[in-house]
Parts: C-alpha cells; sequence; structure tokens
C-alpha cells in the first residue's frame, strides 16, 4: 500500500495524462497515485481516464486552479 | 458516465498539503460582471454591433470554460486514451451549427437577401489537407486550439501565454503571406457549397448524416478502446 506523488505543475494538456499513464501502470494493486496538477483540462481527462480504468478516483482542490488528482489502482 | 460509488480513498503517507482558507471569489465575480456591462454600455455609445462582438464574446468564454470544451481534445484524446466524450460534443455541436446556419441562410434566400457569410466558403484543395494537419500539429504541443489557448490564458496558464505570443507571430505571416498563397496555390481549388450542388434539404440532411456516422464511429472507438462494459 505504497503511495507516490507525480508531480505535472505547469504541464499543459495531454502531458499529465500521459505521465498518470505510464506511472499507473507500474504501481502494484492498492497502491495510491497523487498527481498534482493546475491545468484545469487534466482535471478532467485524468480522472475520466482513471475511472474508465476502473481505478477509484478523488479530486480535491488543494488551491485555486490547482488540483490533486488521487488515484488507487 | 456514471461515477462509481465514492469509498474514501485510503492515503497512507497521508502528505495532504494544507488547504489555503479559501476566499470567497463572489466579491470579484461581481465586480467582473459590472466590469463587462459598464463596457458594454461604453461600446453601445461607439456602435451596437461593437458591443454585440463584447457580449457574445464573454459569453463564449464563459461557455467555453465552463464546460471544458477543448476542440484538440476532441480529436487528440481518441489517439491518446480513446475517450472520445469530447469528440462526441464536438459533432453534437456541429450538428447544431449546421442546422442553425442552414436556417439562417436559407432563410435569406427564400426572402431574396443576399445570403450571409458566403464569402467563408472557401475553396477545397490538397493546402486544406497539409494546412489541417500543420495545424493539428500545432495545436497539440501548444496543448490548446486558438479558443482553448485564449481560455486557458484567461484561467492564468502561463505556458499557453507563450503560445499565444507566437499564435499572434504566425497569424501575422500567415496574413502577410496569404495574397502570395491566394494567387498561387489556392485560386484554381473549387469553391463548394452544398445547397448549390444538393439543394437546401439534400445538403442539410447530407451533413447531419455524416455527423450521425461520425458520432457512431466515435461511439465504437471508445468502447473498443477502454474495453467499456456497458452497465456496472
Amino acid at each position: 500500500m505504497a503511495e507516490y506523488e507525480l508531480d505535472c505543475l505547469g504541464e499543459a494538456c495531454p502531458v499529465p495524462l500521459m505521465k498518470a499513464e505510464k506511472k499507473m501502470a507500474t504501481l502494484n494493486k492498492g497502491d495510491v497515485l497523487v498527481v498534482h496538477i493546475d491545468h484545469s483540462c487534466a482535471m478532467k481527462n485524468v480522472p475520466e481516464w482513471a475511472r474508465s480504468q476502473g481505478f477509484n478516483v478523488e479530486v480535491e482542490e488543494v488551491d485555486d486552479g490547482e488540483w490533486d488528482v488521487i488515484i488507487e489502482k | 458516465m456514471t461515477e462509481p460509488a465514492n469509498i474514501p480513498i485510503h492515503r497512507t503517507t497521508t502528505t495532504t498539503r494544507k488547504r489555503k482558507k479559501k476566499k470567497s471569489q463572489l466579491p470579484i465575480a461581481l465586480l467582473v460582471l459590472l466590469g463587462i456591462i459598464a463596457i458594454g454600455l461604453l461600446l453601445t455609445l461607439r456602435s451596437t454591433s461593437v458591443a454585440m462582438f463584447w457580449v457574445f464574446g464573454c459569453c463564449f468564454g464563459f461557455a467555453l470554460q465552463k464546460s471544458r470544451f477543448c476542440f484538440t481534445a476532441s480529436l487528440r484524446d481518441p489517439c491518446i486514451t480513446g475517450s472520445t466524450s469530447i469528440t462526441k460534443a464536438v459533432l453534437i455541436a456541429f450538428a447544431l451549427t449546421s442546422i442553425g446556419f442552414t436556417a439562417i441562410k436559407y432563410n435569406a434566400f427564400v426572402s431574396g437577401q443576399t445570403i450571409p457569410g458566403q464569402s467563408y466558403v472557401m475553396p477545397v484543395s490538397l493546402a486544406t489537407v497539409v494546412g489541417g494537419i500543420m495545424f493539428g500539429i500545432g495545436m497539440v504541443i501548444a496543448g490548446g486550439c486558438a479558443s482553448g489557448t485564449l481560455m486557458r490564458i484567461g484561467e492564468g496558464f502561463a505556458m499557453q501565454m507563450l503560445a499565444l505570443v507566437f499564435f499572434v507571430i504566425g497569424s501575422l505571416w500567415g496574413a502577410k503571406d496569404m495574397g502570395w498563397w491566394n494567387m498561387n496555390v489556392i485560386a484554381g481549388a473549387p469553391r463548394i457549397f452544398l445547397p448549390d450542388v444538393f439543394g437546401w434539404m439534400g445538403a442539410i440532411v447530407i451533413q447531419l448524416l455524416i455527423i450521425g456516422c461520425l458520432y457512431v464511429a466515435a461511439d465504437l472507438w471508445e468502447r473498443k478502446k477502454l474495453g467499456i462494459k456497458d452497465e456496472e
């Protein structure tokens, strides 16, 4: 039950998603990945992708225009 | 998409960052709204059509930001993730605008006025394809098409301000050389206005049929790529 972080602050749209996709592939079941993002578009497509994969997802707005996407594999 | 039952995720090393106390943004929102109205009224003094552009521009920006409507994502996501939800949204928008524009144009045609917007019926040639591919590469790298870039600058995303600078440079350069391209490359290409070819009814039906086919294709593509089960 490890927890990993992925810093995607300042990265535009497809990059956070692709990074999260790659990182998730290396995680074990039950691990949690926290993706830090500040691109509003990624706030939409990262959770959508993760849910479509059947992962548990939470989005937290940590600051104005800055989000943590928490994905559990 | 239905959200799965929200079981709180158990975070072990919980490094939840301290959340800054949220300030209410309502006063700022009211100020901005008043500002928009004030500028609109000032513009009316000069010209009503400019004021109209202002109001439509503000509404368009608001809708774009709130809906996360993104033409880039509509074409990019199917390739990257297989998700076509935005693609389908864009297709629905195209269908609606097709009907709307046909109504406006047909109305003008029937009442014998000049049909508005006909100068935007552009010649179709290989240049269209090449230009489209170049624009596509650019918008995926920049993370947004024209409207998307502008919207994210409004959100304060710094990288896209850089994109805007080059967007302006590119547009200026394009405008400067457009005459040459028109003369030498595009001139001979046909301008096709569908109602001239198929009649008004035929044109709208064919256009909607094509959009419908694309919608079905997008839906099938998503199911295939994501392996979506129908109900959970």
